[in-house]
């Protein structure tokens, strides 16, 4: 196939925004448990801002939409998840260039270029409670299948299956970064609202690309 | 050099209330503060591009330094860092400083000219006088760092030293430091301060931080040391600024807010001409006097002694602004007074006094606490109130023996921040050529009484050009075209005199010509009343033909009971008496919410003045209606009376007002009166427009022109924000003058009883527009006639005609500034800021 290109790019981030929105209430109890409990209300404020600017002014190529997303994040989401999404979006941008469609191994250069933006962003590293470790062994899963020859929309699946591991896996950490560090080892035994919203970015690419092909 | 500051908070409002605070501690000015805080919705949030903005506005080339709170802040402040030009990227320092201690280090620092790094560093220095002041586990004040730098460079040898013991009563606190280390910036000298009284380590007085943890409270002595080129210098500096009592000046949120307004043009507010040397208002805090032993009820009898006859000196002040500038002003003399009793305060008096304290020392730090609590409040009116809470601690200071250093201040123009109505009401006109404020507008109580008092004034001239003012030897001030010149030259000094002298002519002709009728050039009479609250009132009102406007409130003020009939009708026919026959204009009760009477209660209200008051109040209490129209009609009887009902905006009020009426001729049992007259005040924009509607019942309208400006702008006078927007010249305030006199027809007399009836410039364009009575302060009423007598009414009309179709009233005044001076000044009028 020829990859994801505007079209594409475009459904991954509605239908991103639409999990979120489905998602808003889980999102902020997570957050309650062990932030500031907006985390569901600021993803989805960014989200929604996000469609409503794809929809006024639809950018040309990816890189204009990955750049556009970014920065309407950074100014509308409010709190960390904001520049940590933001920095994501415009690192892929950066990483994609002039392409119109970006191929298997484009896409996932570009998603794991925005991943290291993240993390150089946020200095975190992988067991600190954060979006990273969903994104993380996402990332490398995304990879591993890409290697194995499988295609996009597998292999997406397969990341989007690790991300939710991930996840799970932030459950029993103590969170070393943002908001929750705050805690302590009273943060243990709470899954991670970012980790949650990051894993669902995962799926809702490759619920994207499924629904593409 | 001039390094820029960002804010960047969750919260706008703290950001805010946090650049507030850090502006208290500059007296003359700051660099560019700016704020990025908060979501565009209102919500907590940051947003990078908001702050990669804000650091683009605060560049102006010498740095950046970006104060954060806490999370998405600092990710949101690094992310704008990449998104601002590589250039300025370079410039701009993320410091981890605490966001308001460190904000407040910062801009003291930056206003003192430091480089970016080093705002950086000061502000980074921020926890350690807290860490110092708080738990005896926390390092020595001044931490290691400070300690190895003494070290380092302790001075020795030919090293220049001297002490001085602070004077201030709030100790070398932090705006004072901000003034020292302020001084000092730019010297080549190494200056270090010890506290000597506590004995404790030496320090840079290079560092606000490091000065705070001085510790040095008042009576402290403090040892200086300088070394290095400049060391003579610095330390001359440092004496001096200790012998002045480091500048502690004036209410400082006045600064703030001065430095917040975008338009610093110089405003007349007083008309008239004042040479003269500058005689800046360093309204030195009252020190507290040296305690005197005592028991505690020794002290407690003291203070109450001293209470008292504060609280006599404030019901004179009252009464003097209640007379020249009316009832609803003098109130806030009335919320001193209650400061003055207050419980809780008196509660916390008496502790200290218990505690061991003397009158003076309880006083004076209960009311600092009430102060800081005032000052540090995020509303703007409630901080305009600490400046109220000083006057109350210091009228009973200077009542316990506290130095009072107003008195042996010389003649000469006062410059000064702003002025409270009690120093406008206190001022001595004989010994004050002129003032010039940095901040209030032409419409503040202190601007009116200056006004009254025959006083020139510019206002709103910015703090900048008044530090300027307050430099120069000789001023010259043009109080009716808002001119200051600063040290003028021989040339400008002799027209400045010319001007002078026919201002000074002007007024003989028009005393002289006092009792003569005001007539237009073309014979049309206009009539020239006073407005006034008492018989002596009466008795200044030099030339008015009549009382356009008599306050009755003054015989209801501080009682317990409403005076009785026969109470009212005695001061009525008291002031009658005085005008020895002219007409006299009673208008009834006035009060409302801001003000409620003992025995008028109301209940309370968001906006008192939007709510019961005046007509509304009366009418919901019709006993004391009743009484007062009863006094009214007695004295009718015998003298030519008015009577007139304030903040009527229904025919339906004017109605049952005039049913009171004409049951208080019954009750006295006499007939109505040949002579009595009925009319209503126009304050409310409705009744203006409904003119029509009510000109059948009413022989006169008299139109308030001070409650009409600000109901119809929506401004509130007090406000010194909105000085420009709240001019009674506004189009839109004329537009209702008009569609009075429309509504009137040939029947009813319209006249203007507000401060606009006393603006020359407005003379004219009322008369064009068709008003026949003016009813000004009682000494201005001569001048106002001499200034009818240069009207033509043709040209008046015309006058008024384009006055209605200007936009502004910036734009009226231009209109009327070429006729007001013609004659007087050859050409264009000059620059207003020179030399």
């Amino acid at each position: 196939m020829a990859g994801l290109d505007v079209d594409g790019l475009g459904r991954w981030l509605r239908i991103y925004a639409a999990s979120v929105a489905e998602h808003q209430e889980e999102l902020t109890s997570l957050d309650a448990a062990i932030g500031d409990a907006d985390h569901g209300a600021n993803m989805h404020r960014g989200m929604a801002a996000v469609v409503d600017g794809l929809a006024a002014t639809p950018p040309a190529d990816p890189a204009a939409l990955l750049k556009q997303t970014g920065m309407v994040l950074i100014r509308s989401v409010g709190g960390t998840s904001g520049p940590l999404y933001g920095t994501l979006f415009l690192r892929m941008a950066s990483a994609v260039g002039g392409e119109t469609a970006l191929g298997p191994e484009t896409f996932a250069k570009a998603l794991r270029a925005g991943v290291e933006g993240l993390v150089a962003r946020g200095k975190t590293e992988l067991g600190d409670k954060t979006l990273y470790d969903a994104l993380g062994p996402a990332l490398d899963a995304l990879d591993a299948s890409l290697g194995d020859g499988e295609p996009l929309a597998a292999a997406l699946h397969a990341a989007s299956r690790a991300a939710d591991s991930g996840r799970d896996a932030t459950t029993p950490m103590v969170a070393r970064k943002g908001r929750a560090s705050y805690l302590g080892e009273r943060s243990a035994g709470h899954q991670d609202p970012g980790a949650t919203s990051a894993a669902l970015l995962v799926a809702a690419a490759a619920q994207a690309v499924a629904e593409g092909a | 050099m001039t390094v820029g500051i960002v804010v960047v908070s969750h919260s706008r409002a703290l950001a805010e209330a946090a650049v507030a605070l850090a502006g208290e501690m500059l007296q003359d000015g700051r660099g560019p503060i700016e704020v990025a805080a908060g979501l565009d919705d209102g919500g907590f949030g940051t947003d990078a591009i908001a702050i990669s903005e804000a650091v683009a506005r605060a560049d102006q080339g010498d740095g950046v330094v970006v104060l954060m709170d806490m999370g998405s802040a600092v990710l949101s402040a690094e992310l704008a860092l990449e998104m601002v030009d590589d250039d300025v990227r370079e410039r701009v320092v993320l410091t981890p400083a605490p966001l308001v201690e460190g904000l407040v280090l910062a801009s003291v620092s930056a206003a003192g000219g430091a480089s970016a790094a080093a705002v950086a560093a000061e502000a980074g220095d921020a926890l350690e006088a807290k860490t110092a002041h708080l738990g005896p586990s926390s390092p020595e004040p001044g931490g290691t760092a400070d300690t190895a730098g003494t070290a380092d460079t302790a001075p020795s040898g030919d090293d220049e030293r001297g002490s001085f013991t602070v004077a201030m009563p709030h100790g070398l606190h932090a705006r004072p430091a901000a003034q020292l280390v302020r001084a000092l910036h730019g010297l080549d000298a190494e200056v270090r301060l010890r506290n000597v009284t506590l004995d404790g380590p030496e320090v840079s007085a290079a560092s606000l931080s490091k000065v705070a943890t001085l510790g040095a409270l008042h009576g402290h002595e403090v040892a200086v040391r300088a070394r290095g080129g400049d060391a003579a210098e610095a330390l001359r500096r440092v004496l001096g600024l200790a012998e002045d009592g480091f500048g502690e000046a004036g209410p400082p949120p006045a600064t703030v807010d001065v430095e917040d307004r975008t338009d610093h043009r110089p405003i007349p507010a007083s008309p008239g001409i004042g040479i003269g040397p500058v005689r800046v208002a360093h309204r030195a805090a009252v020190t507290v006097p040296d305690a005197r032993p005592g028991t505690p009820d020794e002290q407690r009898g003291r203070l109450d002694d001293a209470r008292t006859r504060a609280r006599d000196q404030l019901q004179g002040v009252r009464g003097t602004a209640a007379r020249e500038i009316g009832e609803a002003e003098a109130a806030i003399f009335d919320a001193q007074v209650l400061l003055l009793d207050d419980p809780d305060l008196l509660a916390d008096a008496a502790a200290r006094l218990d505690g061991g304290a003397d009158a003076a020392r309880a006083w004076a730090d209960a009311l600092d606490e009430v102060e800081r609590g005032f000052a540090a409040a995020a509303d703007e009116y409630l901080r305009a109130r600490a400046a109220d809470v000083r006057d109350v601690r210091d009228r009973v200071l200077r009542a316990l023996g506290g130095a009072e250093e107003q008195d042996s201040a010389p003649d000469g123009i006062l410059v000064a921040d702003d002025l409270t109505p009690a120093d406008a009401a206190a001022l001595d006109p004989a010994r004050t050529p002129a003032v010039v404020l940095a901040g209030s507008s032409p419409t503040a109580h202190a601007a009116i009484l200056l006004r009254a008092r025959g006083v020139p004034a510019v206002v709103g001239v910015g703090a900048a050009l008044a530090a300027r003012a307050g430099e120069a030897a000789l001023l010259a001030v043009d109080g009716s075209t808002g001119e200051v010149v600063a040290d003028p030259d021989e040339p400008t000094l002799a027209a400045f005199r010319d001007r002078a002298a026919a201002f000074g002519r002007r007024r003989d002709d028009a005393r002289r010509r006092a009792h003569e009728p005001a007539v237009t050039r073309d014979g049309t009479t206009v009539l020239v009343g006073a407005n006034l609250g008492s018989p002596e009132d009466a008795r200044a009102a030099h030339g008015a033909d009549l009382a356009g406007l008599v306050r009755t409130e003054f015989g209801f003020l501080d009682r317990r009971e409403a005076p009785t009939v026969d109470e009212q009708e005695a001061s009525y026919r008291a002031i009658a008496e005085a005008m020895d026959g002219r007409r006299i204009t009673l208008r009834t009760l006035d009060v409302g919410g801001d003000k409620p009477l003992d025995y008028l209660p109301v209940a309370p209200e968001a906006n008192p003045f939007l709510g019961v008051r005046g007509i509304r109040l009366a009418l919901a209490r019709p006993r004391i209606l009743a009484d007062q129209l009863t006094a009214i009609v007695r004295v009718a009887h015998d003298h030519p009376v008015d009577v007139m009902f304030p903040m009527i905006a229904a025919v339906d009020e004017l109605t049952a007002a005039r049913r009171a009426l004409v049951e208080a001729i019954e009750a006295v049992g006499r007939g109505r009166p040949a002579d009595l007259r009925v009319g209503i005040m126009v304050e409310v924009p409705a009744a203006a427009l409904k003119a029509a509607a009510f000109a059948p019942h009413v022989d006169f309208f008299s139109i308030g022109t001070n409650d009409l400006t600000q109901y119809t702008l929506a401004a509130e006078r007090g406000n010194d924000q909105l000085a420009a927007l709240a001019d009674a010249l506004d189009p839109g305030v004329l537009a209702l003058v008009a569609a009075t006199v429309r509504g009137a027809g040939d029947d009813v007399l319209v006249a203007v009883c507000g401060e606009l009836a006393g603006d020359e410039a407005a003379v004219p364009i009322l008369i064009g527009l068709g008003v026949r009575e003016l009813s000004v302060a009682p000494g201005a009423a001569a001048t106002v006639k001499e200034a009818v007598r240069a009207v033509d009414l043709e040209s008046a009309r015309d006058l008024a005609a384009a006055a209605l179709t200007c936009a502004d009233a910036r734009a009226v005044r231009a209109l009327t500034g070429t006729d007001r001076t013609l004659g007087e000044r050859p050409g264009a009028p000059s620059v207003p800021w020179t030399g």
